[in-house]
């Protein structure tokens, strides 16, 4: 060995020593971290690892069905099928044959290649969309090519599917995403973005009951989303598991969809309308229609821009419900309960005489008569709508007594049908003149009030509700349009009997003065509707001619100008005229005479229902719950 | 020559050094069986390579323990070239993998010269210190030879690019270097110089990628889903494992695959999560026990040659785990060091196993002769 150097390690020996400090502290800071990470903090990381492992999978729940009186599906849930990729499985060689599959144009194949390409780490194995609703056509390509097509997963979600189209749509509304809004007046109800809630008419109003309780199962599952079998997760005692989703309960409601399409047939030639059919003796609404509409499976899934733009600038207002979002001037449909106020005031009976020369002088004003009815009295002067006859009546009857007989057959007030936004219409008071227009009352306003013009607005349920009323003896009901509630598996879970408004404060007597000129209206040769009469059934009613005061601004040709200054036409009234079981409204925006065109479509839905839609035998029960739970797949 | 070199081997021998090495390798190898048999083909028998690679390395360990340290000393500067030498082969017909120049493949094995840059510096640096015997303190002109050894290799290894194996070689060599008296005013000078260069480097030096991972550590909001993916995961695993753990291969957070890397750098998750907080600090103090152990064995030495390598070998360790365990635990970046014995490869087992042999080395030869 050769000799070493002679310098001793003394001098290192402290230098040691504070060495051996430093790894002390070193390696207790971290004995320390790791009791802070452990001990302290665990529960946080403990909580994080289970949500790791353990995941909720949401048990899809099935929205209840809608039916009409009869069990035809209105609204129903059809299969939508999703294509995703799982871009850690997908081999990008495959990816122009499962882009022509899918029908991708230039720009979602760009768009979905880089998303595809762009997906990092453990965002690898998670879903990615490929293309929502995809047709038959596409579904039965990816399905045949499924075995060489790796990490292509198709996935089947419900979506909302009304057979009917746009029939009786307004009533029955659709679904869309919820938005932010929704999500946050529906905070603990456990929406989610991107699913579907009621956005209007009975899917909205009965939401919660029709939507059902989405469940959930916790499974284990590894980084790659992958169902984990590699340890069988332990449920502890009270460890819930599972939740078991309800499914939605079903509707069946008043309406007969054949009654609808009967309806929908008698306004064939009218662009633009609305009518309401309901049962005298109980409330029930049979119909309810509003024209032109809009099919809801269009706006479920978003529809084009074009189509949305075209249905805005609709004059005819497809998104308006006119049988009870909007309000009319009813004309001389309102007739009949100026002539009850004034019988019951006292101011006029079966013999009041009034000579009609077809106008009427207030001061400098002149009110007109369609003609020059001559002597009349009060029978003649509702068959005939004598409009004379009735502004000497208000003059007698004042416009308050008017409007309390108007409140008293739920006219100007919502009817509580408990759809969509009901507008309450309006029927003016003294009151409300004075307030609205303080210094300027004039006894003109009381005239126009008695034959359902000025400010009177009425909507076309209130007034079949209304003639209902008259037709049953004076029961005003609350309109129905639900009939029961049903669990999945056919059992009623609710019942709505009918339910009374308001007993009308009307004497008996005239009552029938009204209904037996009602009935003259179409039976007697010089009644305003006459022409409407049809042979198998009598239909009692009024006429109603209202004046259109708003005139419809529009840029493009003169006809649409001269439409939208006619009249609309009303005719409501209830069949059979001896024993009444349906009243029936029609109203014919812009239509003319009331006479004309609106009491033959009240006429014809008269007769298609007695004749032929309601004598149909009903459809059996069993039958009806086989064709349903086949449908659901069970 | 009053024993043999046989008896002195015998009588001598560190059976405390052995004994610690021995428990931390064993559990290390049942760590990694634990860490991959969630995985499947060839990674799942990485356990079994591992005890491959501790016998190989306990052999080298015996061999590089027998051979008197003074050998080592006297070819200390030629190993110091030939690992150079080998750096920068690793640049021209060196494997990439994931973008680096590390590995360089012999037959089938991937050798990694910068993990033995570790000892070769090491070496060369003590001799440095052991052949100038200036028991006052050293000035800039001393440690200009010293700095220029550390800084060669420091550079190619940066370029590769690897830090955290630069790291834990400047660190190693830094730390024996400490030895030795510094005059004050030359250490302010390191120290502020350092800082600087620092500084300048993080402001020019840097790619934003690599300044994100080193800072991701220091944010409570960390992007789970991105750059702080392993890091978080890691916590998931540690914090969750509680005071006792979850039970031997019962780790969901490997057994489901959420841990990246558990056979290398995240090997103490693993072990954290399934032998909990107790487990855990059984492991840290088991490796405290191993430096300050090393620490003594320098302490102890008869010479400045065997201290200095003493002190070295028992920095390298320390360094390791501080940044490794620092690093799982989210108190360091993410810097790919690992855990000694608990870390899978053959390179890195082996370089340990070789400090350990030097440890053992000095140690038997403490005694004047």
């Amino acid at each position: 060995m050769e000799l070493m150097p002679k310098a001793g390690i003394g001098d290192f020996r402290e230098r040691i020593q504070w060495m051996s400090l430093v790894a002390v502290f070193g390696l207790s800071m971290l004995i320390c971290r790791l009791f802070y990470v452990q001990v302290i903090d665990a529960d946080r990381w403990t909580e994080i690892a289970e949500n790791n492992v353990l995941r909720r999978v949401d048990l899809p729940t099935t929205r209840g069905l809608i039916r009409d009186v009869r069990g035809r599906i209105i609204a129903t849930n059809r299969p939508s099928y999703t294509v995703y990729v799982i871009p850690g499985y997908f081999r990008m060689e495959n990816f122009p044959r499962l882009a022509e599959y899918l029908a991708l144009n230039r720009d979602e194949r760009d768009r979905l290649e880089s998303r595809i390409r762009g997906a990092e780490g453990p965002r690898r194995y998670h879903l990615l969309l490929a293309r929502a609703d995809i047709d038959r056509e596409a579904l039965a390509l990816v399905e045949t090519h499924r075995a060489t097509l790796p990490g292509v997963r198709v996935s089947a979600i419900p979506v909302r599917h009304y057979p009917f189209g746009e029939l009786a749509a307004h009533a029955i509304g659709f679904l869309n995403e919820v938005n932010a809004d929704d999500l946050r007046e529906h905070e603990g109800r456990d929406y989610r973005a991107g699913e579907r809630i009621g956005r209007s008419g009975i899917e909205q109003a009965w939401e919660s009951i029709l939507r059902g309780r989405r469940g959930w199962v916790r499974v284990e599952h590894d980084v790659r989303g992958v169902r984990s079998t590699a340890r069988d997760a332990q449920s502890g005692p009270g460890d819930v598991r599972r939740l078991e989703p309800v499914p939605g309960r079903d509707l069946v409601l008043s309406l007969d969809m054949e009654l609808m399409r009967a309806v929908d047939r008698v306004f064939r030639n009218r662009p633009s309308g609305a009518a309401a059919v309901v049962e005298v003796q109980t409330g029930r609404v049979l119909a309810l229609y509003s024209k032109p509409s809009i099919d809801p499976n269009l706006l479920i899934s978003g529809m084009p821009q074009t189509l949305s733009r075209e249905i805005d600038e609709n004059p005819f207002r497809p998104r308006i419900d006119k049988s009870i979002y909007e309000s009319y001037f009813p004309g001389s449909t309102f007739k009949p309960f100026t002539a009850l106020a004034g019988l019951e005031a006292g101011v006029v009976d079966q013999r009041t005489m009034v000579n009609c020369t077809g106008r009427h002088e207030l001061g400098r004003r002149v009110f007109r008569c369609q003609h020059v009815h001559g002597p009349t009295m009060f029978h003649r002067a509702l068959v005939e709508s004598c409009n004379v006859y009735f502004y000497q009546l208000a003059e007698a009857v004042t416009m308050d007594r008017i409007a309390q007989m108007a409140y008293e057959f739920g006219l100007g007030r919502r009817t509580g049908i408990g759809i969509n936004q009901e507008t309450p219409g309006f029927i003016p008071t003294r009151a409300w003149y004075a307030q609205h227009y303080p210094g300027q009352w004039r006894i003109g306003h009381t005239l126009n009030t008695a034959i359902g013009q000025g400010n009177t607005r009425v909507t076309v349920l209130q007034l079949a509700l209304a003639y209902a009323a008259l037709a049953n003896g004076g029961t005003l009901y609350v309109p129905r349009i639900i009939e029961r509630v049903e669990g999945p598996d056919g059992d009623v879970i609710e019942r709505f009997p009918p339910s009374v408004r308001r007993r009308v404060n009307v004497h008996p007597r005239f009552l029938d003065m009204i209904r037996g000129a009602l009935t003259g209206v179409i039976a007697d040769v010089r009644g305003t509707a006459h022409r409407a009469m049809v042979g198998e059934v009598t239909v009692a009613g009024k006429t109603g001619t209202a004046q259109v005061s708003r005139i419809v601004r529009n840029a493009d040709g003169l006809r649409q100008v001269f439409r939208s200054q006619r009249d609309h036409a009303w005719f409501a009234g209830y069949a059979p005229a001896e024993a009444p079981e349906i009243a029936v409204v029609a109203l014919v925006e812009h239509g003319g005479s009331g006479g004309h065109e609106a009491a033959p479509l009240v006429t014809a839905i008269a007769r298609e229902w007695f004749t032929r839609i309601r004598p149909g035998d009903p459809i059996p029960s069993v039958e009806m719950y086989r064709r349903r739970n086949a449908r659901r797949g069970r | 020559m009053a024993r043999t070199l046989q008896r002195r081997l015998v009588d001598d021998f560190d059976w405390p050094l052995f004994l610690v090495v021995a428990v931390i390798a064993t559990v290390g190898v049942m760590n990694l069986y634990s860490a991959t048999s969630a995985r499947t083909g060839a990674l799942s028998e990485l356990h079994i390579q591992q005890i491959y690679w501790v016998a190989v390395g306990a052999g080298a360990a015996t061999i590089v323990a027998s051979v008197d340290y003074r050998v080592y000393e006297r070819y200390a500067y030629g190993a110091y070239v030939a690992t150079i030498a080998a750096l920068v082969l690793v640049f021209l017909l060196g494997k990439s993998i994931r973008g680096t120049h590390r590995w360089i493949q012999i037959g089938s094995f991937l050798f990694q010269p910068s993990e033995f840059m570790k000892l070769s510096l090491l070496l060369a640096v003590s001799r440095y210190v052991h052949r100038l015997p200036r028991s006052e303190a050293w000035t800039f002109r001393e440690l200009l030879a010293p700095g220029a050894l550390i800084a060669v290799p420091l550079g190619l290894i940066m370029a590769q690019p690897d830090l955290g194996t630069a790291l834990i070689v400047g660190l190693t060599s830094a730390s024996a270097l400490m030895l030795v008296r510094i005059e004050r005013q030359t250490f302010w000078a390191i120290t502020v110089g350092g800082g600087i260069s620092s500084v300048l480097l993080w402001e020019f030096g840097m790619k934003a990628y690599q300044k994100e991972r080193l800072t991701a550590f220091l944010s409570e909001r960390v992007d789970v889903q991105g750059s702080g993916w392993q890091a978080h995961q890691s916590m998931v695993a540690i914090g969750s494992g509680r005071l006792v753990g979850q039970g031997f291969m019962q780790g969901t957070q490997n057994q489901h695959r959420f841990l990246p890397d558990t056979h290398t750098d995240f090997a103490f998750s693993v072990w954290a999560q399934e032998q909990g907080f107790l487990g855990s600090t059984a492991v840290m103090l088991l490796y405290l026990f191993l430096v300050l152990w090393g620490l003594r064995i320098a302490s102890l030495a008869k010479d400045r040659f065997g201290a200095c390598v003493a002190v070295g070998a028992s920095a390298l360790f320390f360094w390791q785990i501080i940044f490794n365990a620092g690093m799982v635990t989210r108190s360091l970046p993410v810097v790919g060091v690992t855990l000694p014995f608990f870390s899978y490869g053959g390179s890195s087992v082996l370089t340990m196993m070789l400090a350990v042999g030097l440890l053992m080395n000095v140690s038997i030869r403490r005694q004047a002769w």
